[in-house]
């Protein structure tokens, strides 16, 4: 474990950054943006990871995210409406509703985290932490490691399944048009 | 840097995540709230296992697993939204009146 | 946890290594191009020229496009350069003479590489104009691409170490360099370091047929910033490949640090000779080639460092 004034501070800033960036995430027009504030916010993540002592989760974190949110970004200029956010729109739906539960799970998860007696046991240094997580991917959690592989390739075919453009039925985009947005228009074609 | 505070980072970035996943309308964005809350369970999840957990290693063996299923549900996630993209030309959850293919 | 040298010596170490190797790339840049095309080389004006390029982008007049992401464009070039720092920063002179050797040295390093594209991708976008966006997603495929043989590369490195540090693994390369004990390792790294800091053949998002690509609006201290970075990437890249596969700091009679700097300034030179030698490629072959004859090549590397262990 790392300690010292110096960690505190570097907390608070990676704890701070983290959650008002996971919440401009959701108030900036632009799609791009809210990936990169989303990116901000998995470092922070993993940069509190590192201080507790997970170098090599906290790294790892950091490393996946920069992929997913390049891919992410992609995506949005791809397929979304308006991804540059250069007319400023709002698109959520049932906004109290979701702000309710999201203030609800927060006191929740705060209250579980104040309330509860966690046991004070420390965890070992960084270098033999990240040793003894390689120890346990090829030791006892050897099956539990080999079934993460094993989901990740299913996957990988699936999503090359469904995402094919050749799909079940003939070339997937065929004859594919726009809903409407009213539910009565569809009912009457 | 109190396990107390650390739980309440990670409770927030899981309202926060919970709050976008149910208000957003567009795909990608759902995905992000979706993310947000993985996100703070993993912070969550290494907290406990640094403060209170002895150092147990199958807690970080828990982390890998999380990250696993993260980058499962971005898989998926795009996957789907291609697909659908394909068939429906729908990008926001509303095109979606009926999920049958 | 290691003892890590203090803030001050960092700084100094890290950024006088940076300007003085991306001056030398500036250098070594002209100089290759004069020696390739057989030009007649004039050492004052080689010495010289860099400066005064920079000296005239420090006073040009800064130009912007309409309606720019400013904070993103100014940030790009600097977030670019902290993660050539950053890697620098991990790359061992001697066995107690390194700035940080965190337990994971090596997703650090993976780390900053997989963000040069967030950078790359941050400076394409951000002037909201279409050559440069056109050269971002070039590099977002580019990048994709490469990331896992890069990876795989890497981690074939740290396999013979048992350890992911970089002082580890320079350590276990005292009686065989991993060059020779993985031949295919530097090939595949070298390959993808020209690609990480988009040089010579692999110049896809800052390309001319794009004019330029991602810093075709740039212009002043921001152009110099962005070239600037772009070198400072290439010398990280080059001084990791040193200890990585060329055994770092162990070589006969000249001590150490000497010789992770005769080891970083070759693969410089090879990675800067690049550039003038091999044609630009096409981002689909490129593509293509990473994904269908990389990949394999790293795993098979890997696989065959790994047997040799056992």
């Amino acid at each position: 474990m790392i300690a010292g004034p110096i960690v505190d501070v570097a907390f608070w800033l990676f704890a701070i950054g983290s959650v008002v960036a996971g919440y401009r995430v959701f108030r900036t027009d632009s799609m791009v943006r809210a990936a990169f504030y989303l990116l901000a916010s998995f470092t922070g993540v993993g940069g509190i990871l590192v201080l507790l002592g997970a170098e090599f989760l906290g790294m790892v974190l950091i490393l996946m995210m920069a992929g997913e949110m390049l891919v992410m970004a992609i995506v949005m200029v791809m397929f979304m409406m308006n991804p540059a956010g250069l007319n400023p729109m709002v698109m959520v739906h049932q906004n109290r509703i979701a702000a309710g539960a999201g203030i609800v799970a927060f006191v929740a998860l705060a209250g579980v985290g104040l309330v509860g007696q966690f046991p004070d046991r420390p965890a070992p240094e960084p270098a033999a932490a990240t040793a003894q997580l390689g120890t346990e991917l090829l030791g006892d959690s050897m099956l539990v490691f080999q079934t993460a592989g094993v989901a990740l390739l299913s996957t990988m075919i699936g999503a090359i399944a469904i995402a094919g453009r050749r799909g079940r039925y003939g070339v997937a985009e065929d004859g594919s048009v726009e809903p409407p947005l009213q539910p009565d228009e569809e009912r009457a074609r | 840097m109190t396990t107390e505070a650390v739980l309440i980072v990670a409770a927030a970035l899981f309202g926060i995540g919970v709050y976008g996943a149910l208000s957003q309308q567009s795909f990608v964005m759902l995905m992000m709230g979706l993310e947000l809350m993985i996100n703070g369970a993993i912070l969550a999840l290494v907290v406990l296992w640094a403060r209170s957990a002895g150092g147990n290693p199958q807690g970080q063996m828990l982390g890998v697993v999380f990250m696993t299923v993260m980058a499962v549900e971005m898989t998926i996630g795009f996957t789907l939204i291609t697909g659908v993209y394909r068939v429906r030309r729908a990008d926001i959850t509303e095109k979606l009146r009926r999920l049958k293919g | 946890m290691r003892p890590y040298v203090g803030a001050e010596l960092a700084i100094l170490a890290i950024g006088g290594t940076l300007i003085v190797g991306v001056y030398l790339v500036a250098v070594l840049d002209r100089l290759l191009g004069a020696v390739v095309a057989g030009a007649p080389i004039r050492p004052f004006a080689l010495v010289v020229d860099p400066a005064r390029s920079a000296a005239q982008l420090l006073v040009q007049q800064r130009r912007t496009t309409e309606r720019p992401d400013a904070p993103g464009w100014a940030f790009a070039p600097a977030l670019f350069f902290g993660l050539g720092a950053l890697a620098l920063a991990m790359v061992p002179l001697g066995p107690n003479l390194v700035v940080a050797d965190p337990a994971t040295g090596f997703v650090v390093f993976s780390a900053a590489i997989a963000f040069v594209m967030i950078a790359v991708f941050l400076h394409g976008w951000s002037p909201n104009s279409p050559f440069a966006l056109h050269g971002a997603y070039r590099y977002g495929a580019a990048a994709l691409s490469f990331q896992i043989p890069f990876l795989l590369a890497m981690l074939a490195t740290a396999l013979p170490a048992q350890s992911l540090s970089i002082v580890d693994i320079v350590r276990a390369q005292e009686t065989l360099w991993n060059v020779v004990r993985e031949p295919l390792g530097l090939p595949i790294y070298l390959i993808v370091g020209v690609g990480v800091s988009f040089w010579g053949p692999l110049n896809l998002s800052d390309a001319s047929d794009l004019a330029e690509g991602t810093s075709v609006e740039d212009s002043g201290i921001g152009r110099l910033l962005w070239k600037v970075a772009r070198a400072g990437m290439l010398v990280a890249v080059a001084a990791m490949g040193a200890a990585g596969f060329l055994g770092g700091w162990w070589g006969p009679l000249l001590p150490g640090p000497v010789w992770v700097l005769v080891k970083t300034l070759v693969l410089l030179v090879m990675l800067i000779a690049s550039g003038h030698l091999l044609a630009r490629v096409r981002i689909e072959s490129f593509v293509l080639v990473a994904w269908a004859i990389l990949i394999p090549l790293a795993l098979l590397n890997v696989f065959v460092s790994g047997a040799t262990l056992l």
